[in-house]
């Protein structure tokens, strides 16, 4: 599911680029939107916590599957974005 | 023809099933195991076909019914393909279990075409595992709000769920997500005291905690294992895990080693387990005053006994089966939600006994039949008084009656019933009756009315939740049912709520002054709770039992002159 139906929007793009910073040690700067997410060193147990914050940040419902549907930061902020224009 | 709805834990240990009708009504409830006499029934699937045709046939369904089923899980875990968390647990158990889960999950519902129920496969319902638990505690309350935590083994995403239930419909509030489980810290020490977790033994350790001393040290070492931030749990990292398994690995007991070996580590896990769930509730303090609390963890007696009063929570409302096979009941019912629109979680009246009766027709055969040399004694309208009298002679009575409770604990329908007043009542069950370890407690029931005179921080246990302390001066009174610790694992009956055994205890009172009878499970170590007729009399002719009460029939051995 790489397709981006919705833009993703700024908030949860610098949220995710600020949790995958923490979680790979690494400069914010480097992390792009269409960075892959396996490349950018981000663990599948990350992801899992990853998932958690957005969750508790956003007060939406994610599936835990979620994330593993995404290849980029993008198209995963995309399907959060769109989350937060359904509730 | 009729609407069922069929809830099915599908974790792949203790798998249940419940029935739910088209009014919302949970009509039956009923662990697997019960119906095949093997302990927590691992890898059974909740609808095996006998067990099912008996569940719809003590219901009334017919062929031709509509038969919803539901699962207990929303996911595979085994299809995320996370890399399994192995530090405290072997990751081999995980495995196995993710692989049992994920058949549970497959094969749901499957037994309704070989019953005649479905013409395809079909396809359940599949509902967060954490969210079943709170809805099926909260079937059990009338409360209209109240806070409900959900603190567990594991479930879809973390092992913490957090709700509020406001007129009865419940919002979720958070989860834990990731690893980081006071569950499987539990199973943990339970090995770790020389016990199974497999077994369902960390009931062993919550007793053994009670004899022995929390080393502040080791206490503080144990806490190093997780951390609590803003109630979600997070596990050590790897090699901190390490370090502190190293330090205590020397305290651990062989499974040959005297059994209180392991009491202070015992005590010392159980302390580390309430500084954590305390921070869970902390975190959720603000919701006060009520608690509903459900999950496999909400079986720890001890600790919640604890909370009332201390934590900012004024009460706290534990169901009867808060574990796995209690989400049978929370699937079931939120099928019916989902199919009839319905928002507001029902309330079905608090009564845990949901399960089978016992066959009338088994039973008068008994009754003609019974071995020689055993009296059989028709109590019809007096059977409370006359168990009363056994008791108070000293005689061990197994009592099979009515419909058996939904959840672990027995509540006077499938009991082992005794005076709790001589000091050698409870080595006689343990060796007479049970065989298990001599330093495990038995239940004190007593009238909810009674409960200040006896208790400290007296507070409603109808589902023997709550583990409170004897009051000083009463203790001698009833030795059997006092934990090394001063206290007990209270159930509390009321006419409403169990008014046969409020009848049997009022009457043992007058009889001897102590409204106070000793309950523990009709069962022998490590089997389940009896299930038929045939077990009742089986147990009766092959263990130190003076008798069985079957609905009214009392069956009893010769009286030795």
């Amino acid at each position: 599911m790489t397709t981006t139906l919705t833009s993703p929007a700024p908030e949860v793009v610098d949220f995710l680029t600020a949790g995958i910073a923490r979680f790979t040690r690494q400069d914010p700067a480097a992390i792009r939107p269409d960075s892959a997410l396996v490349d950018l060193g981000l663990q599948s147990i990350d992801a899992v916590l990853l998932s958690g914050e957005v969750e508790d940040h956003f007060g939406i419902e994610l599936d835990p599957a979620t994330i593993f549907e995404h290849d980029t930061l993008a198209s995963f902020a995309s399907d959060i974005t769109a989350r937060l224009k359904a509730r | 023809m009729s609407s069922w709805y069929l809830g099915l834990s599908t974790s792949g240990h203790d798998p249940a099933l419940a029935l739910v009708d088209a009014a919302g009504r949970v009509v039956f409830a009923e662990a697997t195991e019960r119906f095949l006499q093997d302990k927590r029934a691992w890898g059974v699937v909740p609808d095996h076909v006998p067990h099912l045709a008996s569940a719809l046939a003590a219901v009334g369904a017919r062929p031709g019914d509509r038969i919803v089923p539901a699962t207990s899980w929303a996911s595979v875990k085994a299809d995320l393909g996370l890399k399994v968390h192995d530090a405290l647990l072997p990751a081999t158990d995980t495995l196995w279990m993710q692989g049992l889960q994920a058949r549970m999950q497959h094969s749901a519902g499957a037994a309704l075409l070989r019953l005649g129920y479905a013409r395809e496969s079909p396809e359940p319902m599949r509902f967060d595992h954490h969210l079943c638990h709170a809805v099926a505690a909260c079937h059990f309350t009338p409360l209209e709000e109240a806070a409900c935590l959900v603190i567990d083994g594991e479930g879809d995403v973390g092992a913490v769920s957090h709700f509020r239930l406001a007129g009865r419909r419940l919002a979720r509030g958070w989860r834990s997500w990731g690893p980081g489980s006071l569950g499987t810290f539990y199973g943990w020490l339970t090995g770790l005291c020389g016990f199974d977790w497999r077994e369902g033994e960390e009931w062993k350790v919550m007793g053994l905690a009670a004899c022995g001393r929390a080393d502040p040290a080791l206490v503080e070492t144990l806490t190093g294992l997780l951390a609590v931030d803003h109630g979600r749990l997070r596990f050590a990292d790897e090699a901190a895990i390490a370090a502190i398994r190293a330090a205590v690995a020397p305290l651990a007991r062989t499974p040959g080693a005297p059994v209180t070996d392991a009491a202070d580590l015992a005590a010392a896990g159980q302390a580390a387990y309430a500084f954590w769930a305390d921070q869970v509730l902390a975190a959720i303090a603000e919701d006060g005053p009520a608690l509903i609390l459900s999950g496999g963890c909400a079986l720890n007696s001890s600790y919640n006994g604890t909370i009332a009063g201390r934590t900012g929570f004024e009460s706290v409302f534990v169901p009867p089966c808060p574990a796995d096979d209690g989400n049978a009941i929370g699937a079931a019912l939120l099928a019916w939600m989902t199919d009839t629109g319905a928002t507001r979680i029902p309330f079905g009246g608090g009564s845990a006994f949901l399960g089978s009766a016992p066959r009338a027709k088994t039973l008068e055969t008994a009754r003609h039949t019974a071995a020689a040399g055993h009296a059989v004694t028709d109590l019809a309208g007096r059977s409370a008084e006359a168990a009363a009298g056994l008791l108070a002679r000293g005689r061990i009575l197994g009592v099979m009656r009515g419909r058996a409770e939904f959840g672990p604990r027995a509540l006077g329908n499938r009991s082992i019933l005794a005076d709790p007043r001589p000091g050698d009542m409870k080595d006689a069950i343990n060796a007479r009756v049970k065989g298990r370890e001599p330093y495990r407690p038995f239940a004190p029931v007593l009238a909810e009315a009674d409960l200040a005179e006896w208790f400290e921080r007296p507070q409603p246990s109808p589902y023997m939740s709550m583990t409170l302390p004897w009051r000083h001066g009463v203790r001698d009174r009833v030795p059997a049912v006092v934990h090394d610790d001063g206290t007990g694992r209270v159930q509390t009956v009321g006419p409403d709520s169990a008014p046969w055994m409020a009848d049997l205890v009022a009457a043992f009172g007058h009889k001897t002054g102590v409204p106070v009878v000793l309950n523990t499970s009709f069962n022998i170590m490590g089997k389940p709770i009896l299930h038929s007729v045939e077990d009742a009399l089986g147990m009766l002719a092959t263990t130190g039992l003076d008798a069985v009460l079957i609905e009214d029939i009392l069956i009893e051995k010769p009286v030795p002159s």
